[in-house]
């Protein structure tokens, strides 16, 4: 079940779309050409009244949009994408009852939208303004339909298409409509403008935009018809940068230019410490280990980093924690005890890949492609979860291409080019995907149908080839299957999509945001903050032959990615250019496992080998028995999107942390680190020192060091107050000093 | 920004807004909902967004509802609505009693909210189209129109909707949780995209038993809660980590958090609020010294002391031998198990009506008392699967009823509703609803009012940041809100 179903009917009607559009084409026009008469100022319907709906707001969700069912039955097409039906419905819908051509000021559309009659969507309209005066004079004129006649819209443009605007300054933009007869007009007034952060800028309604004082990159998407443009605004800081780190890689080189070229400083390299726990939870999903944490404070090799970097990407940690992020976009999910054995196939099929280093377009290839039965050839299973053409294009344009579709499945994507027909067309390669009984239970065996790939589009009721997203693709032979060429087209050099979408993800998982963002939602309104470094991140991977491990090598052994957390007064407002290393919460499992590390214990998991790691568990089932991991936000596969995975804090979290019984358990378990360092013969500073070494992957400052020992000296008493002895005591005083640390901030947090 | 403009903002928030949660937007959109925004965007916003609740909710910011769940689904036509007309393979045994509103009848089994029917309202004509326990739950509680039962909801529920938007309408006056639920119905419905930091504080356990205990809340154990103080400022003095680079407020959240659950472990006003005993004797009483009599106790408790969202299930054995009101003949002998739940069930409804009333939260706090659908009206006869309570030895023929979407009852309370009235009804056996049809939405919607939510406006995005609405189709049902 998809959460973006936009079939869903909560939010849709199709067959009512359908056939009032098929009414609307039989009804319009024949009907007015009699009240058409030749006038000076003609209105026209589709290039003057449709733009005045859709920007007094008439077409939005929650209001007359068809799309959020049409408050009071008045329906209009999503912002005015299909002006045959909108045209329908105003005219003709209600016996006319909308539109009074004898006297236009008491057309019920008037009496509404200036709130002269009571209108649950207020005031829209004010009887002196031009558009008022567009809708009175076009229902005046007879409210004639000119959707055949009228010249076509064919480009909108805007001036300036970019510029740089200082914090705090303004600029109008200028929007310019071309249309098929060779004219054109200011249609400024019109078009609506919308900012892609209105955090950093603002825009009025009459394409007044004005900077506020957050650094970077952001847009104001403007909207015309059924057409979109972008003006692109560079918002510096002007702080003068006088010294940047050296540029170990493309990486740095890119990050760096575009700091200087705001005027943004960045703050300096981390420490060895930090980059240490940075980096190995970043790529392994772990805390370093005591003696790993030694080691490399130890070394004074000048490439002690990047040799840290290999060694994690070669280790099976590595192969989990990527493995645990897939599996869940790839929905293995277990929705039922049968499902099991295709969980684990699944799974380890993803890991195996990932250990193995597979070219990342072969992967795909081999999911998208898959053919078989789950035990035969696991990624089968992901047929088994996305069983229909329609999620299967879904999801692999979401997850692959990086390019959302869901909308464009009953209306024309409203912030997209992608129409219907695309969405189809797209379907259309999933049509010939057959299953039949495996012969185990609950498991198909997928195999290639042959005949001619085509999806009929539900609007239309035309039958569709396939085709990708805006590039033709030859005909197919009823005999190949029509996945390997959607995949040939995907890992094509020149493929738009397919690279820029992974390099895009992969750089969010280790800067916390995507150079796009949300990182699977590119589009053309939708630009990325710094352009020069996605095309060389993507033409990297690409010359690399698909090589995540070389991008994670690239990304990592940067400067930027090693950049401090701590902000210098020029930059602490940058959130989008990298000038610092942005903190986040570690995820659900990698807290656990965190929380095991330090506590010297582990999570026992059903059916699993005593050991097993959170990272490491296959499938969301385990988040059943773990309310941990469910309180920390461990999703469980059912949407294509990262964003299942909750990162944010909640007081469950915080209750779970301080009193839950098996944060308890883990405290005071007989084997765990509490107990043993309570036995040791250690000094009381060796055993602080050996806490903060697991927890933070540092020494602790001597003012740390001297609270910490303070608080272990401490006596404690019992129940009856009497004293507690003296290793009882220090036991009891090691949990809670874990526990503290585990609670804080610096644990908590990657940073 | 002050520039004037012939237009009002539009509500759709249009594609960038949830990654930007600017104040302004939030306001703009009428808490329209951000599902991605994140906790400290939503703490910053707080302050402002009280204001404008307090402006758009007509007052109602404050309301709470208690929702009391029959799980499985009452059989209506032995309940609220009684068919004495129909046929005996339809009407069941049970006579009729006149109730405090005339012209509104009961069956038998309720005296007591007879006798105070002018303190709430039926509504008889409620209807989904739902056959199954998860679709039906999902289609009342979330509005998902899907009919088919699957796994997961697609939708929030409306508890953890409503908990959402309070939690960003601002900071909590009181130490207790917005969204409570004791034994709730969470089985087939939960936060969905709105993610679990808004499911609720859940207790779970019979509230009339000697041993129960709320954990997690006023720890009672003074050394408990001496080592609890240790530990939180051993780890203040040792939570050193520069926080300079917290612009987005995600530490001061972690902060407000870590304050509250500190609150509900130590402050004696959370333990207090979860005490029974503190209540005299009368009232325990009053409400049944049983399980469902104590959880509709602690429900009124709870909301008096400040609980915003608060539902409970009526489940156990109380119901019968399934633990709850699936009445199939397999499982049950319906009438036997409508009369072997009957006590407990009118008495803990009634007292806790009465007793809203009585204490003066019938403004603030809704009482909606309802299941996921009816039962079919026309009995059917199948061997028993089992004996125990309300059911024959397994083998034996007993009379059952099925599950019925098409025509079901629920009842409403408090919330300054107009009560004492009976809304709709059903066709002369119970079969359809045939005047003044309520569905899921407008019970969502009448909800959502309740607490200041306006659900024709209020937008949540869901994973692809798509904006969706909390109802689909349905309104405020005018005859209970006046």
């Amino acid at each position: 079940m998809s959460h973006s179903d936009c079939g869903a009917p909560r939010s849709y009607h199709f067959a009512s779309a359908f056939v009032c559009g098929l009414l609307a084409f039989s009804g319009f026009a024949r009907g007015l050409d009699s009240s058409v008469t030749a006038a000076e100022a003609r209105i026209s319907f589709l290039n003057d009244v449709e733009p005045v709906l859709t920007k007094a707001g008439c077409n939005v969700g929650v209001c007359h949009a068809k799309a959020g069912n049409g408050q009071n039955g008045f329906q209009l097409s999503l912002l005015g994408f299909e002006p045959l039906e909108d045209y329908e419905h105003l005219a003709k819908e209600s016996r006319g009852r909308r539109l009074s051509t004898g006297v236009p000021e008491q057309s019920l559309l008037l009496l509404k939208a200036t709130g002269t009659l009571p209108h649950g969507g207020g005031v829209r309209l004010h009887a002196d303004s031009p558009e008022y005066r567009i809708l009175r004079d076009w229902i005046g004129q007879g409210a004639a339909s000119d959707i055949e006649q009228a010249p076509s819209l064919v480009n909108v443009e805007i001036i300036p298409p970019e510029g740089t605007m200082p914090p705090k300054s303004e600029q109008s933009l200028q929007v310019i409509a071309r249309f098929s007869d060779g004219s054109s007009r200011d249609v400024t007034r019109q078009a609506l403008f919308e900012s892609n952060d209105p955090a950093m800028a603002e825009v009025s309604p009459q394409g007044n935009v004005h900077s506020l004082d957050i650094t970077g990159k952001v847009s104001v998407m403007v909207r015309y018809q059924s057409r979109i443009t972008v003006f692109n605004a560079t918002i510096p800081q002007g702080a003068s940068v006088n010294s940047l780190p050296e540029a170990s890689n493309f990486v740095d080189e890119h990050v760096f230019a575009n700091l200087k070229a705001l005027g943004v400083p960045p703050s300096p390299v981390c420490d060895d410490a930090t980059f240490l726990r940075r980096v190995t939870l970043d790529i392994a999903g772990r805390l370093p280990t005591n003696d790993e944490t030694q080691a490399f404070l130890a070394s004074t090799d000048a490439d002690k980093r990047e040799q840290w970097v290999d060694t994690l990407l070669r280790s099976p940690e590595y192969a989990d924690f990527f493995a645990g992020k897939w599996a869940a976009l790839l929905k293995n999910r277990r929705d039922d005890t049968s499902d099991m054995v295709a969980n684990f196939a699944f799974h380890a099929w993803i890991r195996d890949s990932l250990l193995a280093n597979k070219p990342y377009d072969q992967f795909v290839r081999e999911l998208l492609a898959a053919t078989g039965t789950v035990i035969g050839n696991p990624p089968v299973a992901w047929y088994k979860r996305v069983k229909e053409p329609k999620n299967q294009l879904e999801d692999v344009a979401q997850l692959f291409l990086g390019v959302r579709m869901q909308c464009a499945q009953c209306h024309h994507h409203p912030f997209e080019r992608w129409s219907q027909d695309d969405y189809y067309s797209l379907a259309a390669f999933f049509s010939q995907v057959g299953r039949k009984p495996s012969g185990v239970r609950d498991e198909d065996l997928i195999f290639h149908k042959r005949g001619v790939a085509q999806f009929v589009n539900m609007k239309t009721g035309q039958p569709r080839k396939p085709a990708a997203l805006g590039d033709e693709i030859p005909e197919i032979a009823p005999d190949t299957d029509p996945r390997l060429k959607l995949a040939d087209w995907m890992s094509s050099p020149t493929n738009p999509f397919f690279a820029k979408s992974l390099v895009n993800r992969y750089w969010k998982h280790f800067f916390q945001r995507g150079l796009i963002e949300p990182e699977d939602d590119i589009r053309d309104s939708n630009p990325p903050t710094n352009p020069e470094l996605l095309a060389a991140l993507e033409q990297h991977f690409i010359t690399s032959g698909f090589d995540l491990r070389a991008l994670i090598r690239a990304i990592t052994t940067s400067h930027a990615y090693q950049l401090s957390s701590i902000p210098t007064p020029d930059n602490l407002n940058d959130r989008q250019n990298y000038s610092r290393y942005y903190p986040r919460r570690m995820p659900a499992e990698v807290l656990l496992d965190s929380i095991d590390q330090l506590a010297g214990t582990q999570t026992d998991f059903p059916n699993l080998p005593a050991g097993t790691r959170a990272i490491a568990l296959p499938d969301n089932s385990y988040n059943r028995s773990s309310p941990f991991l469910r309180v920390f936000g461990r999703p469980e596969g059912e949407s294509v999107c990262e964003c299942e995975r909750v990162q944010s804090s909640s007081l469950a979290q915080s209750l779970h942390l301080m009193n839950a019984p098996d944060i308890k358990a883990k405290l005071g378990h007989a084997n765990g680190r509490a107990q043993e360092l309570a036995k040791a013969e250690s000094s009381p500073e060796e055993k602080v020192r050996e806490l903060y070494r697991v927890a933070f992957s540092r020494e602790p400052r001597s003012e740390e060091m001297t609270l910490a020992l303070e608080y272990l000296n401490e006596p404690r008493t019992k129940a009856d107050g009497s004293a507690l002895d003296a290793q009882q005591a220090l036991r009891e005083n090691l949990q809670d000093l874990i526990w503290a640390l585990v609670n804080t901030k610096e644990f908590l947090f990657n940073h | 920004m002050s520039r004037t403009s012939h237009y009002e903002p539009t509500l759709c928030p249009g594609p960038f807004a949830h990654r930007a949660p600017a104040r302004r937007a939030l306001l703009k959109m009428g808490l329209a909902g951000f599902a991605s925004v994140s906790l400290p965007g939503i703490l910053r916003l707080q302050a402002q967004n009280r204001l404008h609740a307090a402006e758009t909710s007509g007052g109602r910011a404050k309301n709470a509802v208690i929702m009391v769940w029959q799980p499985g689904g009452l059989s209506h036509i032995d309940s609220y609505d009684p068919k004495p007309l129909s046929g005996s393979e339809y009407r069941g045994p049970f006579d009729l009693i006149d109730t405090k509103v005339p012209g509104l009848q009961f069956t038998e089994l309720l005296p007591r909210q007879a006798a105070i029917a002018d303190k709430f309202t039926v509504l008889r004509s409620m209807r989904q189209s739902a056959g199954g326990h998860p679709a039906g739950s999902m289609q009342l509680l979330s509005g998902d129109p899907d009919t088919r039962d699957k796994p997961k909801p697609r939708y929030p529920d409306w508890m953890t909707v409503a908990n959402y938007l309070r939690s960003q309408s601002g900071p909590r006056e009181t130490p207790l949780p917005t969204y409570v639920g004791i034994n709730p119905p969470l089985e087939y419905n939960g936060p969905a995209y709105l993610g679990d930091a808004y499911s609720p504080f859940t207790v779970h356990g019979d509230p009339n038993s000697p041993s129960f205990n709320v954990p997690n809340i006023g720890l009672t154990d003074t050394r408990e809660v001496q080592r609890l103080g240790r530990r939180a400022s051993l780890r203040q003095n040792l939570d050193t980590l520069e926080r300079a680079f917290d612009k987005a407020g995600e530490l001061a959240a972690l902060d407000e958090f870590e304050t509250q659950a500190m609150t509900l472990l130590t402050n004696p006003q959370t333990k207090e609020a979860f005490d029974l005993s503190q209540e005299d004797d009368t009232t325990r009483d009053r409400y049944g010294r049983n399980a469902w009599g104590q959880q509709l106790l602690l429900a009124r408790r709870l909301v008096e002391a400040g609980v915003d969202i608060l539902t409970t299930s009526l489940s156990g054995p109380l119901c019968g031998r399934v633990n709850n009101w699936d009445d199939h003949a397999v499982n049950h002998h319906v009438f036997d198990a409508m009369r072997f739940r009957a006590e407990a069930y009118d008495q803990a409804v009634s007292a806790l009506i009465e007793d809203i009333y009585a204490r003066g939260l019938d403004q603030r706090v809704l009482v909606v008392v309802t299941g996921e659908f009816g039962r079919t009206p026309k009995i059917s006869y199948a061997a028993s699967t089992g004996a125990g309570n309300a059911s024959a030895p397994a083998g034996t023929q007993q009379p059952g009823r099925d599950h019925w979407p098409r025509a079901f009852s629920n009842i409403w309370a408090g919330g300054g509703l107009q009560t004492g009235r009976f809304i709709g009804a059903t066709d002369k056996r119970g079969e359809d609803s045939i005047e003044r049809i309520c569905g899921p939405g407008d019970f969502l919607a009448t909800i959502y009012y309740h607490l200041g939510i306006d659900a024709s406006k209020t937008l949540i995005r869901d994973f692809n940041g798509r904006p969706t609405p909390i109802v689909d189709q349905g309104r405020p049902i005018p005859e209970l809100i006046g």
